[in-house]
Parts: structure tokens; C-alpha cells; sequence
């Protein structure tokens, strides 16, 4: 029955899917109707993973999924998160969907199949049920992205996208298929034994992490492997990027601390590696930041630092021990910002995303002070200042660096976050500091505006209640 | 041995949220369509009302236990948490936090209710009682915190909502001023009371920062930490208590509506000091020479205050002086370790200090805002029941039995002669006689004589019965609330100092009952002088002096101020300047601009690398794979 409750969220996103997929077959059912079916069905497996809550590691279904799919505390977290953020991506979706006009039914299918992908993605215990998740998360994405045929730049993202989307998942077949070589087995207690067992590492072992390592640094878009996420973000629909930025990165992330909290062996050949790239990453991010002028693109770039930040936290956990609280907190806080500021951004932009650079919202705060206000708190909390969550996230996370005696980490992190004032406080000026041109007038439903504000009181619950997690 | 109490949370919950609502009401509002008055009057009150309520189950729940047990906790959840430091957002109502909860609750509600009449016609009504209850909520926390910490939150809570409402007419540029100057000078104190806080959490903070926690583990302390604690903390009290040196900001506080100054002066903010010493009796009790830079301190506080006193002739600074005045003696009581006597004047004063200020609001609606004594006079018939409401506010403040007043006066004075503070007896007798000097040159010129302007006097008529009401029973506290700590030789038992007991640490000093009775007639005599003089003065009408001499440097208090600001403002303010025009612009800024324009450059670079083409990002991908082969070969061998 645990087991069966446990995996209970997942059924219910799988069986929302479907149900919009067959009702999409009438021409009757509107789209927004489908945008508060796919809201209902995210908010009650938020409820329910909620209240079944987790407890120590447990396996689901031993005998039928073989030990594939584990599910703790932290994939409840990575849950939680993964299906908020589908509910507010719904939210923003709506308002957006009312003034661009291309949205069908299968729109909010997509979304939900996604996030199912995601959830296993999360639970995955083994590499190819995480192969398969992934893929079932990618491809979602891959058509969400470009879901407005007619537009170049969604048409060019997809393009991309899938191409070097499909050398990612070339890589990590290829690196499962070298594990199991080396090891016998696929799944991630197995691969822990025999790390543990043998001293000198099996050279396939080491290419298939390897490869694998490559894969799952491609879809956070860690440095070198970032370039794709600037023109992607950018070309995606407003909702779907801030999906993108969030769930997605959620779900690779847990299970790239999962693949990596497996064995102290595995973890410690990697650590040199991990601490130069999240460097890169951080500081690549941040100059690639600075140079945008669309908000869109800003934003991607500030998700590559804050991919980051929480590869610092992958630095710094501890395979003894490994809960993922740092990892989860900061996921979390990141989340609620980024997730604000694309649900803001979906009812601003306007037709056509007319507004999306940084010169258009330019005395926002005149005509729109509550708005103009809740993107500052976005954006407070993504610079990581107090009293809101990306402070806390980020503060757990300098703290876990400097008690793993990462020190040097803990201080390039903090450097970092000081350069991405620059860009964050850029937009704050802009809004609060100039006379405004524009009327900034919002056709769309009130629901997007709604989310934002909901999305505001949880930057500062997640960061006054730091123990939520 | 505790108990808890889960609806301690509530107190000050009622009154923030009283504030919350009020200042979404009035946020959401004010500009498209002004709510009613009568709606931000009626929901101001509902909080202050039911907090008194509950201050009252309280004190029957603490009543009801045996006194050892009088401890009533409730953790609401973990603050925060970071080593040794966990910080519980706790409330703690022992003995004492229960009284100042009282007749915190008490007065606040009443001059929240004399505001509704005050404040009718002001335009920004709602932002009024939104900082009003935010005040009083402020105000319970820094009382019911279970530890500094959370007493802290309070502490600055009531600086910060003084400040909004010293410049609450904030067209007047003086007012914004006296705002100012309130805030900054209590910071300086701030800042002691958070060094006191953190070097008392070094020393014996580690198993648990509450005060049931420290006072246990009190006895740790060594000598120099424990009077530095004393010192620094002291400091804290100064700024929020306007005690030397910090007391200049309360006479300007005068800028704000006169319900707030009421507020301030008698049930919020500057008894903070006061309570925060008694708080810390543990700590104090075993430093007497601390103790005794505490009573020195105030009792020249009060003589001080008391010379200004006398020579001014704004009836709020009049009063305003009183206070600061009051509190010397209060803080010369906590000095000598008489903390249930400080407390207790804390108490008593708070009624008729509430009384004072809220006649004087009376006679200055009556007036038009006319703030000045010599254009008053003859009052008495047109305002009767202020005058007569004032009168014993007066009597009680001159300490004439058997006035509240004069109770709590003497046990401090009779307290600082036991423990041998003869010094200090002698200054607080001279005090009071001033005290009844200048209380009654503001009585008799305020409403005796005959009119000084005739027109302001013409007009004059009492306010509505929502204002002379809450006077009424402010005054039946003035008048009988000494009744509560009658010491032994008038047949009563100190009651209030019993009630304390459990959460105060003293040490009472013995001395005969003749020296009790000489220094009580000793301080009746001087009173009474001081009135005869005022009497002889003032009582028949007269004219405005000219200060020359002596009475010149009063009027002016001695300067204090000009002087603070060529020695403090003035050189602050150069300093500043030599930063702002030499160092910032031409020193720092430009390594700051130097490497934001690298940063700059350094962006527009790797923009250059997103050049869009799919290939290259690809290419990137290889790169990226033989930079990370490239490693793995070197960590491998």
C-alpha cells in the first residue's frame, strides 16, 4: 500500500494526461477548460505527495520494478516542487494563452506528460528507467518548445534543441551501455558495490560516468555545454521556458546527486572535475548575463549560474550521509523566483511577447507598482538577499561548501553572486527609475497575475521558515 | 517549573493584525475611495481590547498558581538555528512581564480610544491607527519575549513605529526632523544593546539564549564580563529610556500627535529601558557597581530634566521633561536594586503620565493647537473635566498622598536611603520639590488666572466624551493606584513587590521604620514647598519673564543639543563630506569602474561566443568532452 501511495502522484499526473489527451479528441472540450483540468490534476498530486509524505528510502515495487524506482525525501521534495510548478506554469499558461492564440488541448497534455517524465526522472534508481524518463521529459519538451510552428524563433529553438538534445541522450546510453559493461548492472546500489568492492576502478566504469556526467551537465546547462539554453529559452513560449528553467532542472538534479550520493568512491574521483565546472559555469553564466538585453535571454543565462551554485552543492555533499536538503532548499527557492518572474513576465509580455527586453518595462513601476514590485522580490531573491528564500538557498549552500572545506568554492560562489546584481538590479532600475512610455496594458486572464502574487508570499515563506524542508 | 500557554502568541498578534489589516484597508483605499473613520477607529480598538482581555486571563492564570510556579511559556516555533544559537520566537509571562502587560494593554487601549476623538479630523486617519497598533504590538513583544532576541524584535519595532509617528505630520519639515533625531539616537543606543546581547550570548549563551536559561546559568558570569554586559545594555536603556546622554530625542518626539506621545511616554517605548534592566535583575543583582552607574545616571537624569522642567513653556515639553525626569527615578530605583519599586513607578506613572499627556491633548483640541502656557490661562470653568481630571494627574506626578505618585516615589527614595545611596536620597527629595514646582506652575497658569487670549479662550469648549471618558478612568488609576504596594507602616503588605518577587532578583535593604517616616515627611515637605512656590508664582496670574541668567540656560537646556551637534553632527558630517568628494570618487570609484568595465567587456566577449549556430554550440560540446577527457587522464595516472 506505501508503495502504492507513494508512487500515487505520478498515477495521477499519468492519468491526467491521458484524460486530456482523449478529450482533446472533441472539438467541444476548450483550452481552458484543459488549463484547469491539468491545474486540478497538478494541485491534487501536489496535495497527495504532500500528505503521503516520505519516509526513510523506499523501494517501490521491488518485484515488479526490479529496485528501479526509489522514492525518499528528497524525491518527495523534487516532487513537490516538479508538480508546483507544473500548477503555476498552468496558472500562467492560461493568462498567456489568452492573448497569443496558438495553444491546443495537447498543449497542457504535453505539459503533464513532461512532468511525469520528471517524476520518474526523480525516482530513478537506475540508468535505463532514468534514460527513459528522460527521454519521455525531453521529447515533451522538445514539442512544448516549439509548439508555435508559425513563429521563426520557436521553429529555430526546437531545431536546436532536439540536435544537440539527441547528442545528450547519444551520451547517455552510451555511458549506461559502458557501465553495465564494467560492472554488470545498471542500477545505482549494484554500481555502489562494486565501486566499493574494487579499489582500482574498471576503466568502463570510468567512461560510462564519464559520459554520463557529459549528459546530465548538458540538460542543466552547465558550462560548456550551455550555449544551447540562451536560444532555446529564448525562442520557447514565455510559460514554457520558466517550466523549462524549473522543473527540468529540478528533476536532472536530483538525479545527478542521486547518480553522484551512490558511492564516496564515485563522488571523490569527480570532485576536482565538478568544482571546475561549476566555476565556469557560474562565472560563464554570469558574463554571458550581462550582455543580453532581452529578459528572456537574461534569465537563461542566469539559470546557468544558478545550475552553479547548485554544482557547488553537488560538490559538497556528503555521501554518507546524503539527504539533499541543501540541494532540495535551493531548488526549491529557486524555483518560486524563477517561476514568478515568468508568471509576471507571461501577462506583461503582451501579444506576441511585444514586451520581453529590458528597455520595455521601463517605468513599470508608474503604471504597474504591484507588479513592478513582485518581479523586484523575484529578483531580490534570485540575487540571494535576505529576508526572502534564494537568500537562505544560497546561504545553506556557501555553508555545506564551507563545512565539506570547500572554502575556495564557498568564496567564487559568493563573488558570483555579487556580478549577478548587475543584470538582476539592471531590470529593478529600469522599472523603478524611469518615466514610463508604455501603457503596459494586460489583455489576459487574471489567474497569471494571481499565481505571481501567491508565488511572492512563497519567496518569503520558504525563506522565513527555513526548515519547511 | 513552567507552564505553557499557547495563547500568549495571540497578544501581540491581535494588535499586528489590527495593523496589517488596517494598513491593507488603508493602502488599497485611500486614494479611489476613503473608507469611514468610524471603521478604522472601530477595528484600532478591537485589538488593543482584546490583548488587555488576555493580559487579564493571563494574570488570573499566573494568579492561580503557587508563586514559584508563575511561568507561563509558549515556543511558537524555531526562529532560526545556527550553532550554538537557537532562537525560539518564544513568549515568557512571568510575574513581571505580566504587569507591564497590564497596564500596557490598559492604556493603550484607552488612548487608542481618546485617538478616535483626537485624530477626527486628520486625513490620513487609517495610516494613523495601522501605526498605532503596530506600536502596541511591537510593545508586547519586546514585554512577552522569551529571550533578548525576541525582545529585540520589539525593540526596534517601537523605535521604528516612534519614528513613523514623531514625523507623522510629516509636512513639517521639523517634525520629519524630530523623527529623525529620535530614530539615529536610538540606534546609537541600539547598538549597545545588541554588544551587551552579543557578548552576554559569548559568555554563558550556549545552553540556551531565553532568560529562564541565562538566569540559571547567571552565576558564570565573571566580574568584568558580567558589568560589561551590565554597561552595554545600559547603553540600550539609555536610548530608549532618554536617559543621559542619549535623552534629547524625547522632548522633540513632542512633534507627533499628542496620542502618541501619551503612548510613548506612558505605556510604550521609553518604559522599555526600565523593564529591560528589571528583566536582567539576575544579572544586575550581582553587580552592584553597575547598579550604582544605573542609579547615578538617572538620578542626575532626573535632575537634569527637572531643571529644563521648570523653565519651559510648551506644555508638552513641560510634560515631556516630567518624563524624562520619572524615569531617572525609575532607573535610580533599578540602580540600587529596588527593581519592584522602579517597576511599580513604571506602573503608577504610566496612569497619570497617560493622564497628563492626554489633558494636554485636551486643552490643545480646545485651544486650536495653541501648545504654549503663556497664551493659556482661566481654563478651569471652560474645561472642567479636564482640569479637575489634570489636577490629580498633577498631584499624583508631585507625589502628594495619598496619590498613586507618591507611593511609588517614596518606596524608591526610601529604597536608595536604605541601601545606604544617601546621595541619591538627597537629589530625588530636591527633584521632587521641583517636580511639584513646575507640575503646578503648568496647572495654575494653564487653568487659573485669567485668560491670556481672549479669543482662544472664547472658543474654547470641552472635547466630545470619547476623549474626556478614557481621562476619567485614567484617573481613577492616578488616584488609587498606589493603593496596590502600600508599604508596611500604612497597614499594607507591598503587594505589587510580592506579586514581582518570583521574577526579579533583590536584595532589600533594612533600615528602621522612624527613618522610613522621617524621609516620607522629609519628601511631603518638599513638595509641598515646591507647590507653595509655584502657588505663590504662578497662582494668581502672571505675566510672561524674560529669562536672563540661570533661567536662560534652562530654557535653552544648557545647550546640550547645539552641543552635540558641533561635537558629534557637525565633524560626523565633515568626515562624511571628505569621503563623498575626496575618497568615494576619487579613490575607490575608480578601481569599481575599472572592473565593472572589464566585467562589461568581458560580456560583451562571450556574447560573442552565442552565435547562434547550432554547429558551434555542437563544436562547444566537443571541446567540453575533450577538456573533461583531457582531465580524466591526468587524475587517472
Amino acid at each position: 500500500m506505501h508503495d502504492f501511495l507513494s508512487i500515487l502522484p505520478l498515477l495521477i499526473i499519468v492519468g491526467g494526461a491521458i484524460l486530456l489527451m482523449l478529450l482533446s479528441a472533441f472539438e467541444k472540450v476548450q483550452v481552458e477548460i484543459a488549463s484547469f483540468i491539468s491545474m486540478a490534476f497538478f494541485a491534487a498530486a501536489f496535495f497527495v505527495q504532500l500528505l503521503v509524505g516520505c519516509g526513510p528510502e523506499t523501494v517501490v515495487f521491488a518485484k515488479i520494478f526490479n529496485g528501479m524506482l526509489v522514492t525518499s525525501n528528497f524525491t518527495m521534495v523534487g516532487g513537490l516542487i516538479i508538480l508546483g510548478c507544473g500548477f503555476f506554469t498552468a496558472m500562467s499558461a492560461h493568462s498567456y494563452f489568452k492573448v497569443n492564440l496558438f495553444c491546443t488541448l495537447e498543449f497542457y497534455c504535453m505539459m503533464m506528460f513532461a512532468a511525469c517524465g520528471m517524476l520518474l526522472l526523480t525516482m530513478s534508481q537506475e540508468l535505463i528507467s532514468a534514460f527513459i524518463a528522460l527521454e519521455i521529459m525531453s521529447l515533451s519538451i522538445y514539442i512544448l518548445v516549439g509548439y508555435d510552428r508559425a513563429n521563426v524563433t520557436a521553429t529555430e529553438a526546437i531545431l536546436k534543441y532536439l540536435m544537440l538534445g539527441a547528442f545528450a541522450g547519444a551520451f547517455f546510453t552510451m555511458g549506461t551501455a559502458l557501465i553495465y559493461g564494467g560492472t554488470g548492472t545498471t542500477k545505482f546500489a549494484g554500481i555502489a558495490t562494486m565501486i566499493s568492492a574494487t579499489p582500482a576502478a574498471h576503466p568502463f566504469l570510468i567512461a560510462g560516468s564519464f559520459f554520463i556526467f557529459a549528459a546530465l551537465l548538458f540538460k542543466v546547462a552547465a558550462f560548456p555545454f550551455h550555449a544551447w539554453v540562451i536560444d532555446v529559452y529564448d525562442g520557447a513560449s514565455t510559460p514554457v521556458t520558466g517550466f523549462m528553467a524549473t522543473a527540468l532542472k529540478t528533476a536532472v538534479f536530483v538525479v545527478f546527486a542521486n547518480f553522484l550520493a551512490l558511492s564516496a568512491g564515485m563522488h571523490s574521483s569527480w570532485i576536482t572535475f565538478l568544482f571546475w565546472v561549476s566555476v565556469l559555469t557560474m562565472f560563464g553564466g554570469n558574463l554571458v548575463a550581462i550582455g543580453q538585453s532581452s529578459l528572456k535571454r537574461m534569465l537563461a543565462a542566469s539559470g546557468i549560474v544558478h545550475s552553479g551554485y547548485l554544482l557547488i552543492a553537488l560538490v559538497a555533499i556528503s555521501t554518507d550521509h546524503f539527504t539533499g536538503s541543501v540541494i532540495g532548499y535551493y531548488l526549491a527557492a529557486y524555483a518560486v523566483g524563477t517561476l514568478g518572474i515568468f508568471a509576471a513576465l507571461s501577462y506583461l509580455g503582451g501579444k506576441d511577447e511585444k514586451r520581453g527586453t529590458f528597455d520595455d518595462f521601463k517605468g513599470l513601476a508608474q503604471v504597474r507598482p504591484y507588479s513592478a514590485a513582485a518581479i523586484t522580490v523575484f529578483l531580490l531573491s534570485m540575487a540571494g538577499i535576505p529576508p526572502t528564500a534564494g537568500f537562505m538557498g544560497k546561504f545553506y549552500i556557501i555553508t555545506s561548501a564551507i563545512s565539506a572545506g570547500q572554502t575556495a568554492l564557498a568564496v567564487l560562489g559568493v563573488i558570483s553572486s555579487i556580478l549577478s546584481m548587475w543584470y538582476y538590479l539592471r531590470l529593478v532600475i529600469n522599472m523603478y527609475f524611469y518615466e514610463a512610455e508604455d501603457s503596459f496594458e494586460i489583455a489576459g486572464s487574471p489567474l497569471a497575475t494571481a499565481g505571481t502574487f501567491v508565488l511572492v508570499v512563497c519567496v518569503f515563506a520558504i525563506g522565513l521558515y527555513p526548515i519547511i524542508i | 517549573m513552567e507552564h505553557t500557554a499557547a495563547y500568549l502568541g495571540l497578544i501581540p498578534l491581535l494588535p499586528l493584525t489590527g495593523a496589517l489589516v488596517i494598513g491593507l484597508l488603508y493602502m488599497f483605499t485611500c486614494t479611489t475611495n476613503p473608507l469611514p473613520e468610524k471603521l478604522y477607529g472601530a477595528l484600532a480598538c478591537v485589538g488593543p481590547l482584546l490583548s488587555f482581555f488576555l493580559a487579564l486571563v493571563v494574570f488570573f492564570h499566573l494568579k492561580g498558581l503557587p508563586p514559584e510556579e508563575r511561568f507561563l511559556v509558549h515556543n511558537a516555533y524555531t526562529w532560526f538555528a545556527v550553532g550554538d544559537l537557537h532562537i525560539n520566537m518564544g513568549f515568557l509571562a512571568d510575574p513581571l512581564s505580566a504587569l507591564m502587560l497590564l497596564f500596557v494593554t490598559l492604556i493603550g487601549s484607552l488612548i487608542h480610544i481618546y485617538s478616535v476623538g483626537y485624530m477626527a479630523e486628520d486625513k490620513n486617519y487609517g495610516k494613523f491607527f495601522c501605526y498605532m497598533n503596530l506600536f502596541l504590538g511591537a510593545m508586547l513583544i519586546l514585554v512577552l519575549g522569551s529571550g533578548p532576541v525576541v525582545m529585540f524584535v520589539g525593540w526596534e519595532g517601537v523605535g521604528l513605529c516612534s519614528y513613523l509617528l514623531i514625523s507623522y505630520f510629516s509636512e513639517d519639515t521639523n517634525n520629519v526632523l524630530a523623527g529623525n533625531k529620535a530614530f539615529i539616537v536610538n540606534r546609537i543606543g541600539d547598538l549597545g544593546f545588541v554588544l551587551g546581547m552579543s557578548v552576554l550570548f559569548w559568555a554563558i549563551g550556549a545552553s540556551g539564549f531565553d532568560y529562564l536559561s541565562l538566569r540559571a546559568n547567571a552565576h558564570n558570569l565573571t566580574p568584568a564580563i558580567g558589568i560589561t554586559v551590565c554597561l552595554l545594555l545600559f547603553v540600550g536603556a539609555t536610548g530608549k529610556s532618554a536617559q543621559i546622554p542619549l535623552y534629547v530625542w524625547l522632548p522633540d518626539a513632542m512633534a507627533g500627535p499628542t496620542p502618541v506621545s501619551a503612548l510613548i511616554h506612558a505605556a510604550t517605548m521609553v518604559t522599555a529601558g526600565v523593564y529591560m534592566v528589571a528583566r536582567f535583575s539576575f544579572i544586575y543583582a550581582h553587580f552592584p557597581i553597575a547598579g550604582s552607574v544605573v542609579a547615578w545616571v538617572g538620578i542626575l537624569t532626573a535632575l537634569l530634566a527637572a531643571i529644563f522642567g521648570m523653565f519651559q513653556k510648551d506644555i508638552k515639553k513641560i510634560l515631556a521633561y516630567s518624563t524624562v525626569s520619572q524615569l531617572g527615578y525609575m532607573f535610580a530605583a533599578v540602580g540600587v536594586t529596588a527593581y519592584s519599586a522602579g517597576i511599580f513607578h513604571v506602573f503608577t506613572h504610566a496612569f497619570f503620565k497617560a493622564l497628563l499627556f492626554l489633558g494636554a491633548g485636551s486643552v490643545i483640541y480646545a485651544l486650536h493647537h495653541q501648545q504654549d502656557i503663556w497664551k493659556m490661562g482661566g481654563l478651569k470653568d471652560k474645561l472642567p473635566r479636564t482640569y479637575w481630571t489634570m489636577l490629580i494627574g498633577a498631584l499624583a506626578l508631585s507625589g502628594v498622598p495619598p496619590f498613586s505618585g507618591f507611593f511609588s516615589k517614596d518606596e524608591i527614595l526610601f529604597s536608595a536611603l536604605a541601601t545606604g545611596h544617601t546621595g541619591i536620597w538627597f537629589i530625588g527629595v530636591l527633584v521632587a520639590g521641583m517636580t511639584a514646582y513646575y507640575t503646578f506652575r503648568m496647572i495654575f497658569l494653564v487653568f487659573h488666572g485669567a485668560p491670556r487670549d481672549k479669543e482662544a479662550f472664547d472658543h474654547a469648549h470641552e472635547p466630545p466624551a470619547v476623549m474626556t471618558i478614557p481621562l476619567v478612568i485614567l484617573a481613577v488609576g492616578a488616584a488609587f493606584a498606589g493603593v496596590l504596594n502600600l508599604p508596611a507602616i500604612f497597614g499594607g503588605s507591598l503587594n505589587v513587590s510580592q506579586w514581582l518577587e518570583p521574577s526579579l532578583v533583590e536584595h532589600h535593604g533594612h533600615a528602621s521604620i522612624w527613618l522610613e517616616i522621617m524621609a516620607m515627611l522629609a519628601s511631603i515637605g518638599v513638595v509641598a514647598c515646591g507647590v507653595y512656590i509655584a502657588y505663590k508664582k504662578f497662582g494668581q496670574g502672571a505675566e510672561e519673564p524674560v529669562f536672563t541668567g540661570f533661567a536662560k540656560i534652562g530654557y535653552y537646556k544648557f545647550y546640550v543639543d547645539e552641543i552635540y551637534n558641533a561635537v558629534f553632527v557637525q565633524p560626523y558630517k565633515g568626515f562624511g563630506s571628505i569621503i563623498s568628494r575626496f575618497l568615494e570618487p576619487k579613490v575607490t570609484d575608480s578601481g569599481v569602474k575599472l572592473s565593472s568595465w572589464l566585467y562589461q567587456k568581458a560580456g560583451t566577449a562571450f556574447k560573442a561566443l552565442q552565435v547562434g549556430y547550432v554547429r558551434i554550440y555542437a563544436l562547444y560540446m566537443i571541446i567540453g568532452l575533450s577538456l573533461m577527457s583531457l582531465f580524466l587522464s591526468q587524475t587517472i595516472n
